[in-house]
């Protein structure tokens, strides 16, 4: 079927108000008479609270309040759908790491609050910590949250098929050990937020988030609200990446303002958020995987051990996200899984693009490297023959409607000349493959409900305006909206309004996070729109004497199938509409439930839990200098199977800047943290990637046409870097003959790994 | 602290401010003179966000303090579509350089004051003039491509 404004590359329909300055952003919402809060953090990474004394802090002209841990709610709270409260606004007796949130300051000025926290006096008992997770897990270690008895956050432990047969079976066996760091989403706009109280006790919080709806959930719980009492109002993001779901910011400055009986904003400074954010989940892998002489894999052991950090934010089910999405990727049956996710003395540790797949993708397909090389068979080769496909079901339970896999493993090796690259080899020049996938919607995330709602409002001057709960995060996703409401209207989408979300008065939408908003979210306004051109057309009906059923849509106007000069435009129907309904705007409404997927079991982790799965695959060539270690990405080819690319431009604009923050991690990207928290704590020290370091970059769009996807798209941006981190450390296996097992692999480790290999073999080396 | 009364040209309009000593430009432009079109993303001159032009260069107006503004003409980015949208806003959104637009402004005035001095940059010169700009959605590649868009464009209006 031809289609008018969907698959068009449109540019974004609030870039005009980007490129002028025009948006208000988080950090640029004002209101009157607003006051400006700052927070004081510990200096010790665990510690009992002997002492706090804010008296000077309170005296100093111009501080209006100052709140520590006495004045918050003393029940303790933890994310939305998370089962362990571990969490108090402000910490009441104890601190777990450098950067925990002690106390706060609401002053006329930033720097007031800044001199008022310098007054405050706090006493600490110093305890033992600790901030491998690994450590934390044995006997004696240093127990961050008593009352929980161990620092297991959560542990996983399950067996599909039969693995010791598989393993009996095979031909071949490789094990691995790999490490993965803790990692900044660093968006250029940091956390902030302004929060004020009507008169009747209500709150309401301006705030850059992904998701309204889990942060009105979460801070009604925090402060002890009734929901109802709790509005949310979605600002602009600069940025978000998974950093942007619930933060301890958010709850702090409800209760500056609440003590201070006036508005107040709050926002982070850079360094706040190297100390105090909530980077990726820190993960160690060990791996053992197994393959017949033609590839065929038998078997798969995995044990990870992941750093939760100091709270439990999300890292469980991003625990589960890395213990098993990987797995669908080829037909493996026979699996054995054990996995931890571990408290220590570190930043709680939550979301960032792709879940804990970039982690576990990184180590399992180096391993399946291992197990090409030690078969000789090509890396492309080996994937192609394992590849899932479409109507799979895989090992955990996931039903594949729609796998563009074998497609994006051809195209992505195609567009880098992988064949042709590996027959003329290079000096210290390198090609690496590697694949992923992620999902469209994650069932599993919240125990009571998954789905979308989307409302379309057409008003007497056929204004459309589209209310969705989903936010944009700055990826595009008001475009992508009015795209699906003008394909379905017949409207220009520069001519639709995409409202940012607001508890108050947009549909419940679980908010942009695990790839949903498009699928899910698309889903629901594509219905909402066609509710309300249901309700145009029957007026058509009226204004032209014909029955609902006899009219036809096109070109902005309804007419009569059988007599098309008989016919009444939108515009005029929206006119008439709204007069015979006294006013009212015509509103279509659009629910949106996956179908299909169930809460994954709690015990197995079995269970489909989500209606599409979007896959990926990057193909890369690098150079590596033995002079000075460093890594450079030459070219990089990445296919992408989202399904259908409602708009090819952002889609690309995706996956070039997925793969580029693939880039950072895998090469430079990593919070040095330790007793002194965060030492890297700036941008000059943790270096993200730049302009100049860019390699020639290949997005390619790969389109299978998901059933369950509005005109079938699936989920795309988390898997635009899941897969880069395995593909350039096979790329360096491929240059040098040295498998990486630990990122980022900075040109300081990439020169000692050279050193190691000189000595073993003792003699210069032979470029791979 | 002491006080500083400054004068300074803002997007075309002279206009006199009382600063502190340890005033940044940066606080002057988004607090005294209300243009929150310029950003600030780390206050230490490491991201580029709070890019500004003072007497037509790029600076970041984080490091720089009020007081040494006295006298300059500054251009934020609200000064630069006085007259419609400048072609390099244009290219910004037509190349679909835009996702989250919070490093957008710092990146379009880098990307003018680049075109101003050189109308046909290679992408080695475009990629050192936005190369002190981070960009955490983007990947810079469509920036890139705007950065050439404006450039054709500025040659064939031949301004």
């Amino acid at each position: 079927m031809q289609r008018r404004w969907v698959g068009k590359g449109i540019p974004s329909i609030v870039a005009a108000e980007k490129v002028t300055g025009k948006m208000v952003f988080g950090t640029d919402f004002a209101l009157p008479g607003m006051l400006y809060g700052k927070v004081l953090r510990s200096t010790v990474p665990h510690a009992r609270i002997k002492r706090i004394d804010t008296t000077k802090a309170e005296r100093l002209l111009g501080v209006k309040a100052v709140i520590t841990g006495a004045d918050c709610p003393e029940h303790k709270y933890t994310v939305a759908g998370q089962p362990v409260a571990d969490m108090t606004i402000l910490a009441r007796e104890k601190v777990y790491y450098v950067g925990d949130e002690v106390a706060a300051v609401a002053a006329i000025s930033e720097d007031i609050a800044e001199e008022a926290l310098e007054l405050i006096e706090v006493e600490y008992e110093e305890l033992p910590a600790v901030f491998d997770p690994e450590e934390a897990m044995k006997e004696g270690a240093p127990i961050l949250h008593e009352e929980l008895g161990s620092n297991i956050a959560s542990h996983l432990d399950f067996v599909r098929g039969d693995p010791d047969e598989g393993f009996a079976s095979s031909d071949a066996i490789v094990e691995g050990h790999f490490e993965t760091q803790m990692v900044h989403q660093c968006y250029l706009e940091p956390h902030g937020a302004v929060a004020a109280w009507s008169g009747s006790g209500k709150l309401t919080m301006w705030i850059p988030t992904q998701s309204a709806t889990l942060c009105r959930m979460t801070y009604a719980k925090a402060l002890g609200l009734d929901p109802k009492d709790v509005r949310i109002i979605q600002l602009p993001l600069g940025g978000a990446f998974g950093g942007k779901l619930e933060y301890k910011l958010h709850p702090i400055v409800a209760l500056l303002a609440k003590k201070a009986g006036a508005p107040v904003k709050l926002v982070n400074s850079r360094r706040d958020e190297f100390l105090a954010g909530t980077p990726r989940v820190p993960m160690k892998f060990y791996v053992r995987l197994g393959g017949k002489k033609d590839g065929t894999f038998t078997a798969k052991e995995m044990r990870i051990i992941a750093g939760n950090g100091a709270y439990t934010y999300y890292a469980p089910p991003i625990l589960v996200s890395a213990a098993t999405r990987h797995d669908c990727l080829y037909r493996i049956k026979n699996i054995r899984t054990k996995a931890w996710a571990v408290y220590t003395n570190q930043p709680a540790t939550s979301c960032f693009r792709g879940f804990g797949n970039p982690q576990s993708h990184f180590a399992f397909e180096s391993t399946i490297d291992m197990l090409a090389h030690e078969l000789g068979i090509d890396p492309l080769e080996i994937r192609l023959r394992n590849a899932s496909q479409s109507g799979d079901v895989t090992a955990h339970g996931w039903k594949m409607y729609s796998v563009g896999l074998t497609d994006c493993l051809k195209k992505s090796a195609e567009a880098l000349g992988w064949e042709e690259k590996k027959k003329n080899k290079k000096p210290y020049r390198g090609v690496g493959i590697a694949s992923c996938l992620h999902v469209s919607g994650n069932r599993s995330f919240l125990p009571f409900f998954d789905g979308s709602g989307a409302m379309v409002r057409v008003d007497g001057d056929c204004h459309v305006t589209v209310y969705s709960g989903e936010p944009d995060v700055g990826q595009g996703l008001r475009t992508t909206f009015a795209q699906i409401a003008a394909e379905e209207l017949g409207i220009p989408p520069w001519d639709i309004e995409v409202a940012l979300v607001d508890t108050e008065i947009s549909p419940h939408g679980l908010g942009t996070y695990a790839d949903r908003a498009t699928t899910l979210g698309g889903n629901a306004v594509r219905i909402a729109a066609m509710d309300a051109k249901r309700q145009l057309r029957e007026t058509a009906a009226q204004i032209l004497g014909i029955a609902a059923g006899e009219i036809s849509f096109g070109d902005g106007m309804f007419y009569s199938s059988d007599d098309p000069e008989r016919k009444v435009s939108l515009a005029e129907t929206a006119r008439k509409a709204s007069y015979l309904r006294g006013g009212a705007p015509i509103v279509g409404h659009g629910t949106f439930i996956p179908p299909d997927v169930v809460m994954i079991d709690p015990k197995t982790k079995y269970g489909n839990i989500s209606c599409a799965y979007p896959f990926a695959v990057h193909a890369v060539e690098v150079e590596v200098d033995p002079e000075t270690g460093n890594v450079k990405v030459l070219k990089f080819a990445a296919a992408h199977d989202l399904g259908y690319a409602i708009n090819p431009l952002a889609s690309e604009g995706q996956i070039e800047g997925g793969g580029t923050q693939g880039i950072g991690y895998a090469l430079r990207e990593e919070l040095v943290t330790g007793s002194l928290g965060t030492e890297n704590a700036s941008f000059r020290a943790y270096e993200i990637p730049r302009a100049s370091e860019m390699p020639e970059f290949v997005p390619i769009l790969v389109e299978s046409n998901d059933p369950n996807g509005p005109y079938g798209a699936k989920g795309l941006g988390e898997p635009a870097l899941n897969a880069t981190a395995a593909a350039i450390a096979n790329a360096i296996f491929d240059a040098v003959g040295i498998r990486v097992t630990r990122i980022p692999v900075t040109p300081e480790r990439m020169l000692n790994l050279l050193n190691e290999k000189l000595k073993t073999e003792g003699k210069p080396l032979s470029s791979g | 602290m002491s006080k500083h009364s400054i004068m300074v040209n803002i997007n075309g309009s002279d206009a006199e401010y009382e600063v502190d000593s340890s005033d940044t430009l940066l606080s002057l432009i988004r607090e005294k003179a209300g243009l929150t079109g310029t950003k600030q993303g780390c206050n230490t001159g490491e991201c580029g966000s709070c890019t500004v032009l003072v007497n037509g260069k790029p600076v970041n107006s984080c490091l720089m303090l009020a007081v040494e503004a006295d006298g300059a003409q500054i251009t934020t980015i609200e000064g630069l579509s006085a007259n419609g949208l400048h072609p390099v806003q244009q290219a910004f959104i037509d190349a679909g350089a835009v996702q989250c637009g919070y490093c957008t402004p710092g990146m379009v005035l880098a990307a003018k004051a680049l075109l101003d001095s050189n109308r046909s940059p290679s992408d080695d010169e475009i990629k050192r003039a936005i190369d002190g700009h981070l960009c955490r959605c983007t990947g810079y590649k469509k920036i890139i491509d705007a950065v050439k868009i404006a450039s054709k464009k500025l040659l064939e209006e031949g301004s």
